[in-house]
This record gives structure tokens, C-alpha cells and sequence, in this order.
């Protein structure tokens, strides 16, 4: 790591089409301060920093990092200041050493896309496939999904560049280390998952969410019940089914509820075969756990 | 002449093209050139997809849209005869994420929009960077605990969905509240340290000379701005309007001090030619809408104090954000403590949404004011989605005689600075405003 007297890295946050989501959440690190005697933040949409807008397009220096939150656009009415967003990232990209795609819309094209399919897209790819707008830059970018993202990912990422370590990137340009994992390792409800009991109902801290709720922990690559939210949850700790948005294909549609065919859920766990998963989820359900059928802390309260 | 500025820092951009005759603001365009057109994205998709897009129009106010997502749905079940019930419980745990989503973002506004403002207004001082400042990284750290908050009951912020019509999908024990109540604790503490030296509760009953007698950033601030005598600036229509209802307060509109009952129905929206933002009308008026609007509705006694000296102005709005965020510190520090846990989070509606056709309408205060959603579905689908946005109703373009509530505030005044200062007291936000 740097230490203090170490010349500071420099860092240009740019926004595309955004909901300014990957800001608020970089805004809940806990090593905020310390962060910036490492990192020099010479420009940042929303703080008050050295640059302001307008001094982009002139600016001419190499500098180390160019994060981009919010999907590219190839349409030239969008601006950013004065000049076309394209345009500008075009130019800084060329000066920076790496490039970051902070959030799901700057790697894949996200949510926003769907307004505007034909113009938007992730830097270097458009969904699933190696079409983004900007794929000419992919041997240095890194995509760190996630809508948003987790701003340890974020800051993770930064440090080991900064240190000299480039990450392994699966097919999607997503650090493995932070992404091989899946969302559903390290849930609490795991053991309801094994023994195929699924929540009674929402509200309940009993149960898996996978089996009727539409949970796609298993199918989805982040670390969200390893390096936890708000460093004290996550979704599917809280209730919340995973909704995938770490995953290319974000936004999927019928949501909350887990589609079936012939009682098997349509998307089996990322990786197990059908007939594993029927063999395995057959002998589990053969078996009644008492333990497991119970509330955790109080039967007599609530209706059971 | 008509000088063009665009502002910067508040969620996005916005340009303010300002005409002067005598060097004097005598009018002024607001524009926002951003448009993603969110209400397409959620037509033609399940209703429930819902309350997974409208968060994302926004990443500081995201929750406000994911629970004016899930009004509208149960609003929906209503108008569609349907039974729906929610418990107390349930819009309890809604009541404490969304305040706590008001209250990181004021901290936000007050330290990292006004605090470098107002220090750059300040006779013969520096340009302020704030990422130099201590304060910036004492609020931050705010800002990370009551977000911990939302995160314990929502999973994380931003961007949770854990509301839907029916109630909520968290099952908190006792852990999570005093976890909740201990993150609250260091907010207090922030507030005191920074904002006000005599604490949440003083702030609260205090007077406006008591205000300015003690230490804090906002007692610096209002000193300020009566020794440079800009106290008065920034003022509008002095009418305001509240959609939203919580426990602390009813729907009504304010006028000379005065309540009345106000009807969604009456809200119109129409397209401006030169910005993608809409204006909003209620019966074919400007109101603002936000913090001093509600307090203004509460008869809160130190906003209704300053009003009374200063009116509508600038310093008075400032004032109304800090008391809303004391109020609902302590708001929330009892909705916590008198939680009833082992009551049901949700009550599963009895009909399968994709089995309704209809429409409702969502309304929520958001942290900029009142934030609504209009769904129209068939069978499940989505047909038609409508958000208005707080923004909307206070960034109106009117004309030269009946300009819109910002652009009122703005006109007449002599300096460019001045007139962002007055422009970020109703704190913009850019995304929104457009979405
Ligand atoms: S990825 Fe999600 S959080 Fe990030 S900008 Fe897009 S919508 Fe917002
Ligand atoms: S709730 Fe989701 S993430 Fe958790 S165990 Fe079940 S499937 Fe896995």
C-alpha cells in the first residue's frame, strides 16, 4: 500500500447514463478518509473536487484510473458539459492507465439500455456479448458489476492495481476473486437451501428463498454474503431474494417468484447438472427435520 | 444578455441560463439535459418488476421511489376491490428506512453542497475544496451509519426492494434494533459535534436568537448570513404542498400559515419544450414541496419562527432541512424502540397479482418533497407507469408573470453566486428531476 508521502494515485470518476447509485454507494466505505491519502480524486461529479466539468475535455495528463458509473451512450446529444460524453470518455480513456466499469450499467449497459437499445451499452460489452461501444479498450478495463456496486469491490480493485496485482477476470471482465463466488455462498439460509425448505412466506427469517421466491443467489457471481452490505447485511440475510444484478443479463422480468417446470425450478444452481439436483434434492426430501420446520426463536407467537 | 452556467454537484447537471437588465437576474431558464426514460422501461413489464426498476431512478432517494412503487400497487389492490392489509409493523420498519434515507441525505446536502457554498460566499475566503475538510469526512461517516440502518431492515442501501404490496421481507429480532439504535446513537452524536452544540432535542425547541447564540455549523451559517444581510433573499410563493403521510403528519397545503385538505386528482403535468423535465401544477399553480413544506404543515416552532421573520427564504428552507433532521432522529429513535417484532411482516394479498387489472396511485415523502407513482395494469402487466417527482414542483419553468418556484426565488437577484446558493437551497437533484 502507499504510504502517505507516496505520490497519490489519480483517480477521474465520469458518469454515463446513471442513477448516481455506484456514488452513493462508494459514499458508504467505512476507510473513507484513509482512502483519500492513497488516492488523489481530481475529478468527481458530485464533490466538490480540483476539476470541474468543463476542465475535462482539456485536460491532457496519463493518470492512473478512469472510473465510469452509469452505461456509455453513443448518442452525441448527451452531453457532459460542453462536449459529447462519448467524446470525452474516448479522450480520457486514452490517457488512463486502467479503466473501471463501477457498476452493472457501466460493464454490461444495465437497466437504462432498455430505453435506448440501439445507442447504449457497456463499455466493452453489450449484455453478453463483446459489442459495447468502447471494446477497443478491454485490455484495460475491469468491470465490477453490481447495481450497485459494493464499494469494497470497488476500493479492493483499485488497491491491487495500485500494489501491482492485476485481478483474474472471468469471461465478463469481473475480478474472480470477488466474483467466482456466487451470492448464495455464505447465505444464512443455506442449510434450509440443502434440505429444500423453502421460506413459509415473505417476512420470515426461517427458509431459503430459492425454491418458490425467485432467489437467483444461486445463479448469480458476487460476494454479497462474504464482504457484507452497509458491513452489516445482505438481501438475502435481510429477506430479500438475490435479483442478479451482478450477472450481464440484468434486468430479468417476473421477478420474486421462482419458475418451474414440472415443480423443478427452470434455473437450476450455476454448474449442477438436472440429474444431481434430482437426485440430491430427492433424498433430502425424503427426510423431515423437526428442527428445521421450526421458528427459530418463538413458535408460540406467530401462527405456525 | 443571457449568461449560461450549468451547476454542477447536484445528482447530474442542470444548466441556468440567466438574462440580466441592469445587472440584475431578471430571468432565468432552468434545463436539465438528461433523459432515460424510465416509465418506458417499466411498461410492458410484470407489475412486480416494479419495485426493482423505480429504485433506480435514483441512488439518494431510491428508497422513497421502492416505496411509492409498492403504495401504488396496494393502491391498485384497493380501487381493484381486492383485499390488502399491511401491519403496523410492517409500516413501521417502512417508516424508519425511508426517514433514514431522509436523513443521509440532508447530511449530504448540508455538508457536501451547502457547507462548500456558503464558505465561498463568506467575505475574503479561499476557494473551499471540501475534500481537503475534516467535515466532509466527519458527514461521510454519518452518512455510513444511518445507512446501516436501512441495510439491517432492507439489506443494503442503495437500492434495496425489500417492500412490496402486503408489507415487508425482513424479519428483524431484537439484535437488529439495538444494532439500529446503536447506529442511530453516533448520528446524535454527529449532529451534536457538528450541527448543533446543544444536541438534537435543544435544536428542536430552540429560538431563532438561541440559535444563533450557540455553536454549530448552522448556527455559523444563519449568523453569516444576517452579518452579510442575505437573510431575506430567496424567496417565493410562500405556498406549499404535501402529498405524503406518516405518523407525524396528514396531506395538506399550506397558505399564510393555513392547512388545507388537497387532493393527487388535481395534479397536473405538462411538457416543456427546452428541457426534458416536466413542469407540475396543482388547479394550474406552482407550490414548493419538501422540508420547509412540511415543516410548515407541522407548525414546527423554530422554522415557524423564522418564517414569520424571513419568510419563504433561502435561510428559512436551510433552517426547515436541519429541523427535519432532528425530528426525525428522533422519530425514529422511537419507532425502533416501540417496535412490535413478533407481529407479521407481510399478509400475502389474497389474489395473484397477474390476475388484476386497474390502477393506483403511490404517494411518499421523499426527501426533496412529495414523490408520485401512477400504475395502470392489465392482468399483471404493466400498461402505463407515471412518476412526479419533488424536483418537478419546485424546478418548474413559468412564464415571465408566473415564473416557477425556484426561478422566482432566483429573479431580481444581483449576484451569479447568490443566486446558486438560493437555486441549492431546495436541494437539486438532477436524476430525478428527468428520470
Ligand atoms: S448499475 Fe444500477 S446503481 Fe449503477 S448506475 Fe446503473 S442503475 Fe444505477
Ligand atoms: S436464500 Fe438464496 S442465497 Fe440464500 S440459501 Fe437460499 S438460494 Fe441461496
Amino acid at each position: 500500500m502507499h504510504s502517505p508521502t507516496a505520490q497519490k494515485a489519480k483517480i477521474i470518476w465520469l458518469q454515463g447514463v446513471t442513477c448516481n447509485g455506484n456514488t452513493h454507494s462508494f459514499l458508504n466505505y467505512e476507510g473513507f478518509e484513509r482512502f483519500f491519502q492513497r488516492y488523489d480524486l481530481l475529478y468527481h461529479p458530485l464533490f466538490d473536487t480540483e476539476l470541474g466539468i468543463n476542465d475535462l475535455s482539456k485536460f491532457e495528463e496519463n493518470f492512473d484510473f478512469l472510473i465510469l458509473e452509469g452505461a456509455v451512450t453513443g448518442n452525441e446529444e448527451f452531453k457532459r458539459g460542453k462536449t459529447s460524453f462519448a467524446k470525452l470518455f474516448e479522450k480520457l480513456a486514452k490517457k488512463a492507465r486502467y479503466i473501471l466499469a463501477a457498476g452493472s450499467c457501466a460493464s454490461y449497459g444495465g437497466v437504462f439500455k432498455e430505453y435506448d437499445p440501439e445507442n447504449i451499452t457497456g463499455i466493452v460489452f453489450d449484455k453478453e456479448s463483446k459489442r459495447g461501444i468502447f471494446k477497443e479498450y478491454e485490455n484495460k478495463t475491469v468491470n465490477i458489476p453490481g447495481c450497485p456496486l459494493h464499494p469494497e469491490w470497488l476500493i479492493t480493485v483499485l488497491d491491487m492495481l495500485s500494489i501491482g496485482k492485476m485481478p483474474h477476470l472471468d469471461e465478463y471482465l469481473r475480478p474472480k476473486e470477488l466474483y467466482a463466488y456466487l451470492a448464495h455462498d455464505g447465505c444464512i439460509r443455506n442449510e434450509y437451501f440443502e434440505w429444500k425448505i423453502d421460506v413459509k412466506d415473505f417476512g420470515y427469517k426461517e427458509g431459503c428463498l430459492y425454491y418458490e421466491h425467485g432467489c437467483r443467489g444461486p445463479m448469480t457471481h458476487a460476494s454479497c454474503n462474504k464482504i457484507l452490505w452497509n458491513s452489516v447485511s445482505s438481501k438475502t440475510m435481510a429477506g430479500m431474494p438475490c435479483i442478479g444484478c451482478t450477472e450481464p443479463d440484468f434486468p430479468k422480468t417476473e421477478l420474486f417468484e421462482t419458475k418451474k417446470y414440472m415443480s423443478i425450478p427452470a434455473e437450476l444452481p450455476f454448474g449442477i447438472p438436472k440429474r444431481a439436483y434430482l437426485t440430491v434434492t430427492g433424498i433430502t426430501k425424503a427426510f423431515k427435520i423437526d428442527r428445521l420446520e421450526k421458528r427459530l426463536i418463538d413458535d408460540s407467537k406467530r401462527d405456525n | 444578455m443571457i449568461v449560461k452556467e450549468i451547476i454542477e454537484r447536484i445528482e447530474g447537471e442542470a444548466e441556468l441560463d440567466f438574462t440580466y437588465k441592469n445587472g440584475i437576474i431578471e430571468n432565468v431558464k432552468i434545463k436539465f439535459p438528461h433523459f432515460r426514460g424510465m416509465e418506458h422501461i417499466i411498461e410492458g413489464k410484470s407489475a412486480m418488476d416494479a419495485l426493482v426498476i423505480t429504485p433506480r431512478v435514483c441512488g439518494i432517494c431510491g428508497h422513497a421511489h421502492l416505496i411509492a412503487a409498492t403504495r401504488a400497487m396496494e393502491d391498485l389492490y384497493k380501487n381493484s376491490s381486492n383485499d390488502i392489509e399491511i401491519t403496523k409493523k410492517a409500516s413501521d420498519i417502512r417508516e424508519i428506512t425511508l426517514n433514514c434515507e431522509i436523513i443521509q441525505n440532508h447530511i449530504k446536502w448540508f455538508y457536501f453542497v451547502m457547507y462548500p457554498l456558503i464558505r465561498s460566499i463568506q467575505k475574503g475566503s479561499q476557494e473551499f475544496i471540501s475534500l481537503k475538510n475534516k467535515k466532509f469526512f466527519e458527514a461521510q461517516k454519518a452518512v455510513v451509519q444511518i445507512s446501516k440502518i436501512i441495510a439491517l431492515f432492507g439489506g443494503q442501501w442503495p437500492h434495496t426492494s425489500y417492500a412490496l404490496p402486503g408489507g415487508v421481507m425482513c424479519d428483524p429480532t431484537y439484535v437488529e434494533i439495538v444494532q439500529a439504535l446503536s447506529f442511530l446513537d453516533e448520528v446524535y452524536g454527529f449532529f451534536e459535534k457538528n450541527i448543533f452544540s446543544d444536541g438534537v432535542e435543544a435544536f428542536l425547541s430552540c429560538s431563532n436568537s438561541e440559535l444563533i447564540s450557540k455553536d454549530g455549523d448552522i448556527s455559523l451559517f444563519v449568523k453569516n448570513a444576517y452579518e452579510q444581510s442575505y437573510e431575506k433573499i430567496g424567496r417565493s410563493y410562500d405556498r406549499f404542498i404535501v402529498f405524503g403521510e406518516n405518523s407525524l403528519f396528514k396531506s395538506g397545503k399550506v397558505l399564510t400559515t393555513i392547512v388545507y385538505p388537497v387532493k393527487t386528482k388535481y395534479v397536473t403535468e405538462k411538457t416543456q419544450t427546452f428541457t426534458y423535465s416536466k413542469n407540475v401544477y396543482y388547479k394550474d399553480k406552482f407550490y414548493e414541496t419538501g422540508p420547509l413544506a412540511r415543516q410548515m404543515l407541522l407548525k414546527q416552532p423554530l422554522v415557524r419562527e423564522f418564517h414569520r421573520k424571513l419568510k419563504d427564504s433561502a435561510i428559512t428552507r436551510i433552517v426547515a432541512r436541519v429541523a427535519e433532521t432532528a425530528l426525525l432522529l428522533q422519530k425514529t429513535r422511537d419507532l425502533l424502540k416501540c417496535l412490535d417484532i413478533d407481529a407479521p411482516s407481510y399478509i400475502r394479498p389474497k389474489k395473484n397479482i397477474h390476475k388484476i387489472s386497474g390502477s393506483g396511485i403511490g404517494v411518499v415523502e421523499a426527501a426533496r418533497g412529495s414523490l408520485i407513482h401512477k400504475i395502470e395494469i392489465k392482468e399483471g402487466l404493466v400498461k402505463k407507469y407515471e412518476i412526479i417527482t419533488p424536483t418537478q414542483w419546485n424546478l418548474g419553468n413559468g412564464t415571465k408573470k408566473c415564473p416557477g418556484v425556484a426561478q422566482k426565488a432566483m429573479i431580481g437577484l444581483k449576484d451569479k453566486k447568490l443566486a446558486e446558493f438560493v437555486f441549492r437551497s431546495f436541494d437539486i437533484c438532477s436524476v430525478c428531476t428527468t428520470h
